[in-house]
């Protein structure tokens, strides 16, 4: 039988943002896959070349839309590294718990995107609700829903208002009620486990080959956390577990960000019990001097890293971003060849494509 | 491919048992939001307005009153929006004052956070669609908007040398970057007493006469508990003699 290649996208329900999958199948088989990105490039790493340090930071939100915080904080520590500058202690504990706040509306915003993905729409309402909650926690701490610049060069913007810890411990304790509720809904339903497992098998020295990382190839049952294996910030102060799973399946992927989730919650209990009263901003210089450094952090979808060159002036001289999906989205053929078409978005839905960020 | 899976509910529950608690959860979370007593999660937008923080990030604002034209917030602007226009103050006669241009503006609030007096506000102002590009552009008489506590960015910084001590207030003298004249180049011209938007430089005699005019020779001075760290004296300069020195 003659083998033909499909676009799947860049307009198509299945590709979350501008994108498209050019997939060359043989009769229901998938034989060959090429991801296409490029619709979204908007030049972010050039246009950071004439801002100064100070500007990028509401710029460095616009990368992710499901996850600003952690770029803007991976930013801010990238230029903190250059100048050497200490953050106070209070600082660092409200990025930490700011950033896992962020991890769950993201991982939520992800849950709710697999749900429209596999044909249900309770799936896409109920994780929609629960990020609301979440937003709202960043609304009233920074003014903003989704881009909140938030973190600043040498600490955060304010202190944490007003009764909001309260705020979010309620939230937190309603949120975890509301996960088991999510696990009923998808791990109990043969409808999605049916779609999810045993498809996208990836092993984990492949997914290391490939370069992936973050939840995709923590999946993949590799055990890696750079919060845990290169601690920033204040996770080396935190208990918490990596999650992983055995099953290297699409289920596998979802099963450790749910688990995340959980962790996540545990990990801003810890921050609020450990944080104490104190500064939170530390006046940072407007001139950088010249000299390279880079940052990485664990971002909700996978390694984030910028790489800092400074000549000395008050703009950097180049900023480069690796973007965790454009990595994993190119190795994505790998775990596609061999599958169904219809279980296609089963698993690209797994590597929980923001396009933002993949093509800057 | 159910059957590979090692699930041991896969061999006690075929496919219908494995759809109850799935259909329980959604049948419970439709009673639960229609019940009198739980509202939903929804509102009826136009008609009804969601309630929002007073800190909410919407369109800038301007309390003119307070203003002194002293474009550091169109020097931090990520998207260059803001510009400064001539408007007729009833005091002070022609000023310069803010216009931003809201279709371009992010709302970062960034101008609110550098304005030394709180002239810049970010209001909770977020229904800004109409049906020309013009109606975007606010000019300063547009922006007003009524002040209310909560609307202007206050912060408190440390610095760097002092990570120990009490942190400093927005403003305050510890964090003030200060002007630093370099006297063998400066050439009297006095743009930089001409230009300050607080009245912070004076030229001063020095004492030296010039040999050729036989003018005086006079020097700016600067007072540090007026200027408000703009940077308008140095780009002004044009013997590049200012520069600002950066509280450490």
């Amino acid at each position: 039988m003659t083998e033909m290649w499909v676009n799947m996208g860049p307009q198509h329900p299945m590709t979350h943002g501008l994108w498209s999958l050019r997939v060359k199948i043989n009769g229901e088989i998938i034989t060959d896959a090429e991801p296409m990105i490029g619709y979204l490039h908007r030049g972010w790493e050039k246009m950071m070349e004439n801002r100064d340090y100070h500007q990028i930071v509401p710029l460095a939100d616009r990368l992710c839309y499901a996850s600003s915080l952690s770029w803007s904080h991976l930013y801010c520590k990238t230029v903190e590294d250059l100048l050497e500058l200490e953050v106070p202690e209070r600082a660092q504990w409200i990025r930490t718990l700011t950033l896992e706040i962020q991890r769950i509306a993201s991982h939520l915003m992800w849950l709710a995107a697999i749900g429209t993905d596999l044909g249900s729409y309770t799936m896409f309402l109920l994780p929609m609700r629960e990020r609301e909650m979440f937003l709202d926690l960043m609304t009233d701490l920074s003014g903003s829903r989704m881009t909140t610049n938030y973190p600043r060069i040498g600490g955060v913007r304010n202190d944490l208002p007003p009764n909001w810890e309260r705020d979010t411990l309620r939230v937190l304790n309603l949120f975890e009620k509301r996960l088991r509720e999510f696990e009923a809904l998808f791990d109990e339903c043969s409808a999605f486990l049916m779609r999810t497992k045993g498809v996208g098998k990836l092993s984990g020295p492949e997914a290391i080959n490939l370069g992936m990382t973050g939840p995709f190839m923590r999946g993949c049952n590799v055990d890696f956390d750079l919060r845990r294996d290169d601690p920033y910030e204040k996770y080396s102060e935190v208990d918490f577990r990596v999650c992983t799973h055995p099953d290297c399946d699409s289920y596998a992927r979802y099963r450790v960000r749910i688990d995340e989730m959980y962790e996540s919650c545990n990990i801003i209990r810890q921050c609020f019990q450990k944080m104490k009263q104190g500064p939170v901003r530390v006046k940072s210089p407007k001139a950088v001097p010249a000299g390279r450094a880079f940052a990485h952090v664990e971002d909700p979808r996978g390694e984030g890293l910028m790489y800092l060159i400074s000549d000395g002036s008050d703009k950097p001289y180049r900023l480069k971003v690796r973007s965790p999906i454009f990595v994993i989205v190119s190795g994505m053929p790998a775990a596609l060849i061999g599958e169904k078409v219809a279980d296609i978005p089963a698993i690209m839905g797994m590597a929980d494509m923001c396009l933002g960020e993949t093509d800057r | 491919m159910v059957e590979s899976s090692n699930n041991p509910r896969d061999k006690k529950l075929r496919a219908t048992g494995y759809m109850l608690k799935p259909l329980w959860v959604t049948l419970r979370t439709m009673v639960r939001v229609s019940l009198p007593g739980h509202r939903p999660r929804t509102i009826m937008y136009p008609w009804e307005k969601s309630i929002i923080p007073d800190c909410f990030r919407g369109r800038p604002g301007i309390i003119l009153d307070k203003c002194i034209a002293c474009q550091k917030c169109v020097k931090v602007c990520p998207t260059t929006c803001i510009k400064m226009v001539q408007i007729e103050h009833e005091t002070l006669g022609k000023v310069k004052r803010p216009e931003v241009n809201v279709g371009r503006c992010m709302m970062c609030g960034n101008c609110a956070e550098v304005c030394p007096t709180n002239a810049m506000i970010v209001t909770p102002e977020f229904e800004l669609a109409s049906y020309t590009r013009d109606d975007l552009i606010y000019d300063p008489i547009k922006l007003q908007h009524p002040w209310k506590a909560g609307y202007e960015i206050n912060y408190e910084e440390q610095l760097p040398s002092n990570m120990k001590g009490p942190a400093a207030k927005k403003g305050s003298m510890e964090l003030k970057d200060t002007v630093c004249l370099e006297a063998k180049k400066c050439i009297s011209c006095s743009r930089c007493e001409k230009t300050c938007p607080t009245g912070a430089v004076k030229m001063t005699d020095t004492g030296e006469v010039n040999e050729k005019t036989k003018k005086p020779i006079k020097r700016p001075v600067f007072d540090d508990t007026k200027c408000v760290s703009c940077e308008m004296c140095v780009d002004v300069c044009p013997k590049d003699c200012l520069t600002m020195k950066e509280a450490q």
